[in-house]
């Protein structure tokens, strides 16, 4: 990004593995977070659908992660940190339909568990990096639509 | 629609409540904040009317704003339309019947079977699901928070809210004219009660969501007419058959409960939630398309459905339990006539007039950069404070404290772990002062 757009909000969350109970909580508190700003709705909900995604991969598949929320005035960027088993091919992870996703959800663009595929779908931008037996790094970014408008 | 002078369906009683902060934490929304040693719906656009704090207060300082009896003067005529809730609350030994003989009985002119338009209800909404194949899931608007809810919080589901008209606006559209032409006096003189099981029915009379105007003129508490009812329960004889005034089956019984959609909709795929709990979570749920393949989502904010009303008298178990009863009794047959529900649908006498329209939150700074800051500033505070979520300071966490102190309605210092701190610096410093 050539503009300087520094990070005017940091919000740095935990996400355990295998803790159903809270599972959806962080997401929860994005959209909480979000709501306080004077944004698009569909924004906030994109934000909400990633960041669940991303945040039941950890609950289900990974030990720990710790999750940091951004926000500039261009948008959202969401980095998931996990540690846990990796994905041995992102590539493989990154095609469409490698997903545990119901009829619905596909239909409305997402899936559910290792939806990598919907997150980039529903995503502007998603880098994966992984190590197998270390962890993976999820770096996820949204455009608030003023941004996008002013960039086009 | 904008809500404007938004009046709510409880009030705070200043002389009773001692700000002992238990409403402020049960708020789902926190809405209220104890300030001056009083407990106050500061958010007052947050507040749903879940009636939460009513049921939580142990000093009966929250009060309904619901229709006293003494203010049902200057009517010509009164009708009363009961919620089905009603049927549970004298035990075993009363028919339905004999409840709404005994209403008549404390002075009301008219009572309606509330019922009946409960199963006219249901084939609306079979009707509606039939003729409407999206969106999926429709959601219930017949409990007057979740609608709320909806447009406060779920901008998305907005759509799926059911458009059809609720039983008790129908009921009490029909009997205004009815009564007005059977006594040949004007519309406006006739005064058409709700009998409530909750004090959020008020405000959507008063100031209905979506709807321009409510065809009643009030609500009653169940429980301020339940002696006068019981009183009256004693002195009914033998019913003639002019008498019957319950007209429904058991489909329109169950609309006291949950689940009650599940008998008045066998052929749908239904799920009923219930509880403010248990209602948030299936909203986030649905929201993010993780609830599939149900066609009508039913939601009541209290526990149980309104059996679980904060302004009933019997226990919500023992109110289910007879409901069933009356169910089994009365039959899962409907009473009324399809052919006739589905011409009224057709003619959109049972939709809803209301246009419905997500209302955005008010956010911290109308401008992007700013608000951010404030929000950085809400996390450095919150990082700040003790984090014991002890209510102390009048708020309901330590986060809201920190909001409230970036809006400008609170002070760090209103945290007592911070006065506390203060206070022992000042002395310090006064010592030190004193010393050297
Ligand atoms: S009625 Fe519900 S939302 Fe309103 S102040 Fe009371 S607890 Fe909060
Ligand atoms: S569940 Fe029933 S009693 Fe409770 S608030 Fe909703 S409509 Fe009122």
């Amino acid at each position: 990004m050539a503009i300087e757009d520094p990070v005017l909000f940091r919000r740095v969350f935990k996400i355990t593995g295998g803790d159903f109970q809270n599972a959806g909580s962080v997401s929860k508190e994005i959209k909480k977070a979000l709501k306080q700003l004077n944004t698009d709705a569909e924004v906030i909900w994109r934000a909400m659908i990633v960041s669940y995604e991303a945040e039941m991969n950890v609950v289900l598949y990974a030990r720990e992660c710790e999750m940091t929320l951004e926000i500039s005035q261009s948008g959202i960027h969401l980095v998931f940190d996990d540690r846990g088993p990796g994905i041995p091919d992102v590539g493989l992870a990154m095609t469409e339909g490698y997903s545990t996703a119901t009829r619905e959800m596909r239909e409305r663009g997402f899936g559910a568990g290792l939806g990598l595929p919907n997150i980039k779908k529903t995503s502007d931008h998603l880098e994966v990096v992984s190590t197998v037996g270390f962890g993976t790094r999820l770096d996820i970014r949204l455009m608030f639509p003023a941004a996008v408008s002013k960039a086009a | 629609m904008l809500l404007e002078h938004y009046s709510h369906s409880i009030m705070i009683d200043r002389n009773l409540c001692t700000g002992c902060v238990i409403c402020t934490l049960a708020c789902p929304v926190q809405a209220i904040r104890v300030r001056d040693g009083k407990a106050d719906v500061v958010k007052s656009n947050q507040c749903i009317d879940c009636g939460e704090c009513l049921r939580v207060c142990p000093h009966q300082a929250v009060r309904s704003m619901t229709t006293k009896r003494q203010d049902l003067t200057g009517y010509k005529a009164l009708a009363a339309l009961p919620s089905p809730v009603i049927y549970a609350q004298f035990g075993d030994m009363h028919t339905p019947n004999d409840v709404l003989l005994a209403l008549k009985g404390v002075g009301f002119d008219y009572v309606f079977d509330l019922a009946v338009n409960c199963e006219m209800v249901f084939i609306a909404i079979d009707e509606y699901l039939r003729r409407n194949a999206a969106p999926r899931p429709m959601i219930s608007n017949f409990c007057p928070p979740i609608a709320r809810m909806i447009l406060k919080s779920y901008p998305n589901l907005v759509p799926n809210i059911l458009p059809i008209e609720v039983p008790r606006e129908t009921a009490a559209k029909t009997a205004r004219r009815r009564i007005a032409e059977d006594r040949g006096i004007a519309p406006e003189d006739v005064g058409v009660f709700h009998i409530t099981p909750c004090a959020a029915k008020v405000v959507s009379i008063m100031r209905p969501v979506g709807v321009d105007k409510s065809n009643l003129d009030g609500a009653i508490a169940i429980r301020d007419l339940y002696v006068p009812i019981k009183n009256a329960l004693n002195n009914i004889g033998e019913v003639e058959d002019e008498w019957i005034l319950q007209k429904s089956s058991g489909v329109g019984i169950s609309w006291a409960i949950g689940r009650g959609s599940v008998r008045g909709l066998p052929n749908r795929r239904t799920l009923s939630v219930t509880g403010v709990k248990d209602v948030i979570r299936i909203l986030d749920d649905v929201d993010a398309g993780r609830v599939e393949g149900i066609d009508y989502l039913e939601l009541s904010i209290c526990p149980g459905g309104c059996v679980g009303g904060p302004l009933v008298v019997e226990n919500k178990h023992v109110a289910t339990s007879r409901i069933e009863d009356l169910i089994e009794q009365y039959g899962v047959r409907s009473r009324v006539d399809t052919r006739k529900v589905v011409r009224q649908f057709e003619q959109t006498y049972l939709l809803s007039s209301s246009r419905f329209h997500a209302q955005a939150p008010e956010p911290l700074d109308t401008d992007l950069r700013r608000a951010l800051e404030k929000m950085s500033r809400i996390e450095e505070l919150t990082s700040m404070l003790p984090g014991k979520q002890c209510g102390a300071c009048g708020a309901p966490s330590c986060r809201d404290l920190a909001e409230d102190i970036v809006r400008g309605n609170a002070t760090p210092s209103d945290c007592v772990f911070i006065r506390v701190k203060e206070l022992e610096d000042a002395c310090a410093g006064h010592r030190d002062g004193a010393e050297s």
